[in-house]
């Protein structure tokens, strides 16, 4: 990724904003932006996502292939992620092998739904030494204004949550809804201006600090957290942050409960 | 199923999507569906469904790779890995890199590159569906893109293939008649004066039948030409 | 063809919707001018925009485009990078402008350019002149040249600034009254707004708005509507 110029009076502003309890966009601390979500809209994809906040804008897209199981786990099936995000969303995406921000991109949504366990891979077993389902889940980023990994993290879900396991196409039985235990969700929060908030957009990302992604499962249990780029935050921040994700992630798993319940 | 065994047409001259012989598939454009970019556009053609997106002009860097006399187009056609039925998977791709050298060759055909020297125009093309064309789709997708994104051209380049099928020329192949017919002939055409800057075939045709896959190709290049001027002006023409 | 005209703010008889490749006439003895060519004696648009025609000139007004530097124009540049005695300013064209030691307001010592001017910051400045290579040179010797050290700067399309600045500046005095700040407009697109963060906000709202519907009538209606 090329690193884009800071303005230094965008930084001067958010500072300025925060200390008045003020976005650039009129959002309030916590508030997210629009959000569009329309599920199994990949033609030749098994489980599919569009997720779009604000002007971000992503795909997620889930596809089974069969594996063999290694000799000591000779049931267990499996989940691999893949997060890609090419030149074409965002001036600043270069070509080329993946950047470490989409690698860490890739890695914090997988960690989200992995620990979960909302996935338990032991069920993917087709025929026990010799074969097994392999779910891969592609995201796909088509437009950058910030907080890629919420939308992707959304999408992810969603698409998992809505696939269908394509057992006639490999001749292994009839095609069945796969089994996903529960919603992970992700809530992302960016210090901009000297405090948290949710929903960064790219201007905000820019001008901004270090970010917390915080993964909730279906209790409200706390499935992965990472912390990602340069700062300093308090254990005070932190309890204001996790707050607000317990809410939000509920939210969020509400509307993925009525993209399942329309198919 | 091997070659010769598809049937691509039933008695009545029906093709499986229900088409005649000389008949397109459903098209439909939209521009500005990226709002990062500086242009971008959306095609739907038949199952396919590609995005384009336009950045630029910028500064071309290394400075190896600019030109002082005029500007670069940098494309990149790739296609997202849930896009086929068989998982792509990411990275370095032959055809992909075959591709985007064709489309960038038929791209700078009619840009006017000499207006931004030292530059260069990135055009990001994704297929995230593919049924068959889909290098057509992204020519054409990225046409669009770049008059979204106020980029002077000579005229806006059309993609479309037509071939051949259990012995019959058929317009804009699909994806059957793609894998198990005997020849297929995209072509890149300008729709205000039928030149091409983009030409590629295989397979068997007689000169006759090149002729009419030719004729096909040019014929659906204007139908298409009409669904991008509409896309281009609904954007820019009063619908907010 | 779309015979839609659009009459705009600044209304210069805008004519229809033009596109890339779109065929014009012949018009012997008019010349070609923004975004029109002569291709085999008939006049060619180039771009997407509106067509221009009067007996002597074919023009396009593009609805789409990117910054062109001309000797003259007053931009807003933010610094990308430096040596010892030039500044790279990214001014939003193809091409980033230099800004000689030379022709900076300060008297500045080998070696301390940076205390001057740095990285990420904005200043308001003239191009001075511009290559045949599109490479711009930048001066901040003039009247109220300087470096940005407040407000905030926006982009918008360098196609919209005549609406942005309406007939005889009344939409720029507009703007300034709905958010009580100052505002200086660059021919680059860049917009240098600098006051209280309501207002600025205003502001931002209003050039957003005009981004969106400019080419709609009743643009300078929906505007005045903001600030009720």
């Amino acid at each position: 990724m090329a690193t884009p110029i800071i303005p230094s009076l965008l930084r001067e502003n958010l500072a300025a904003l925060a200390a008045d309890d003020a976005r650039l966009d009129g959002r309030s601390q916590f508030d997210g932006r629009d959000l569009e979500i329309e599920v199994d809209c990949l033609a030749n994809a098994e489980g599919s996502c569009r997720v779009r906040m604000g002007d971000t804008i992503v795909l997620a897209g889930v596809k089974f292939q069969i594996m063999t199981p290694y000799p000591d786990r000779p049931t267990q099936g499996g989940l691999m992620t893949s997060a890609e995000v090419r030149p074409v969303c965002g001036p600043n995406w270069e070509p080329g092998p993946p950047s470490p921000e989409s690698i860490e991109l890739g890695r914090v949504v997988d960690r989200g739904i992995r620990e979960s366990g909302c996935i338990n891979t032991e069920e993917l077993c087709i025929l026990p030494g010799e074969k097994a389902w392999q779910v891969i889940l592609d995201l796909f980023a088509i437009s950058d204004d910030g907080n890629l990994f919420d939308a992707f993290a959304l999408a992810a879900i969603a698409a998992l949550r809505t696939a269908t396991v394509p057992a006639e196409r490999f001749d292994v039985g009839e095609d069945y809804k796969l089994e996903v235990k529960g919603a992970p969700i992700m809530c992302s929060y960016h210090k901009v201006g000297g405090r948290f908030v949710y929903d960064a957009t790219h201007r905000e990302e820019l001008g901004g600090d270090e970010r917390i992604h915080i993964t909730l499962g279906n209790e409200g249990h706390v499935h992965s957290l990472q912390k990602g780029l340069r700062g300093i935050f308090t254990a005070a921040e932190f309890d204001e942050i996790m707050d607000a994700a317990q809410s939000r992630c509920a939210e969020l798993r509400a509307i993925v409960a009525e993209q399942e319940a329309s198919l | 199923m091997g070659y010769g065994d598809y049937q691509c047409m039933d008695a009545n001259g029906i093709r499986e999507d229900g088409r005649k012989a000389d008949e397109m598939r459903a098209v439909e454009i939209e521009c500005g569906v990226i709002p990062v970019a500086d242009g971008s556009a959306y095609i739907k053609w038949g199952k396919n469904e590609a995005i384009a997106a336009v950045y630029g002009p910028m500064e071309a860097h290394p400075r190896k790779i600019q030109r002082q006399d005029r500007a670069i187009l940098d494309v990149r056609y790739n296609m997202a890995p849930f896009s086929t039925t068989d998982r792509i998977r990411p990275g370095f791709n032959r055809r992909s890199r075959e591709i985007s050298k064709v489309t960038k060759d038929a791209l700078e055909s009619v840009v006017d590159l000499e207006l931004y020297p030292r530059s260069k125009i990135r055009v990001e093309i994704e297929i995230i569906c593919a049924e068959a064309g889909t290098r057509c789709c992204g020519i054409t997708a990225a046409s669009v893109a770049l008059a979204d994104a106020g980029i002077p051209m000579s005229d806006m380049v059309v993609s479309v293939a037509a071939g051949k099928c259990n012995g019959v020329v058929l317009m804009d192949l699909n994806k059957p008649e793609d894998n198990y017919g005997e020849a297929d002939l995209p072509m890149g055409i300008l729709p205000m004066t039928d030149e091409l800057v983009f030409l590629q075939m295989d397979g068997d045709l007689s000169m006759e039948e090149f002729k009419l896959c030719w004729d096909y190709n040019v014929k659906a290049a204007h139908d298409v030409h009409a669904i991008m001027v509409d896309a281009l002006q609904r954007r820019y023409g009063g619908d907010v | 063809m779309s015979e839609d005209s659009t009459p705009s703010e600044q209304d210069s008889g805008a004519g229809r919707l033009v596109h890339p490749g779109e065929r014009l006439g012949g018009h012997e003895g008019a010349e070609a001018g923004h975004g029109v060519r002569r291709i085999d004696g008939q006049m060619v648009a180039m771009r997407m925009g509106n067509l221009q025609e009067n007996g002597q000139m074919v023009s396009i007004d593009p609805l789409s485009s990117r910054y062109v530097p001309r000797a003259g124009d007053l931009v807003i540049g933010l610094v990308e990078g430096m040596t010892n005695n030039i500044w790279f300013l990214d001014i939003g064209a193809s091409f980033n402008a230099i800004l000689p030691m030379s022709l900076a307001p300060w008297k500045v010592e080998f070696g301390a350019v940076r205390e001057h001017l740095n990285v990420g910051e904005a200043v308001l400045c003239r191009v001075q002149e511009v290559d045949e290579t599109q490479s711009a040179v930048a001066t901040m010797k003039g009247m109220g040249l300087r470096k940005l050290k407040s407000g905030l700067v926006e982009q918008i399309p360098p196609h919209i600034i005549p609406q942005v600045i309406g007939k005889g500046g009344s939409m720029l005095q507009a703007l300034k009254d709905l958010g009580d700040a100052r505002l200086v407009v660059g021919q680059n697109g860049r917009v240098w707004i600098d006051g209280e963060q309501d207002g600025m906000r205003d502001i931002r709202s209003a050039l957003k708005l005009i981004r969106d519907t400019a080419h709609l009538p009743g643009l300078r209606e929906r505007i005045d509507a903001l600030g009720e």
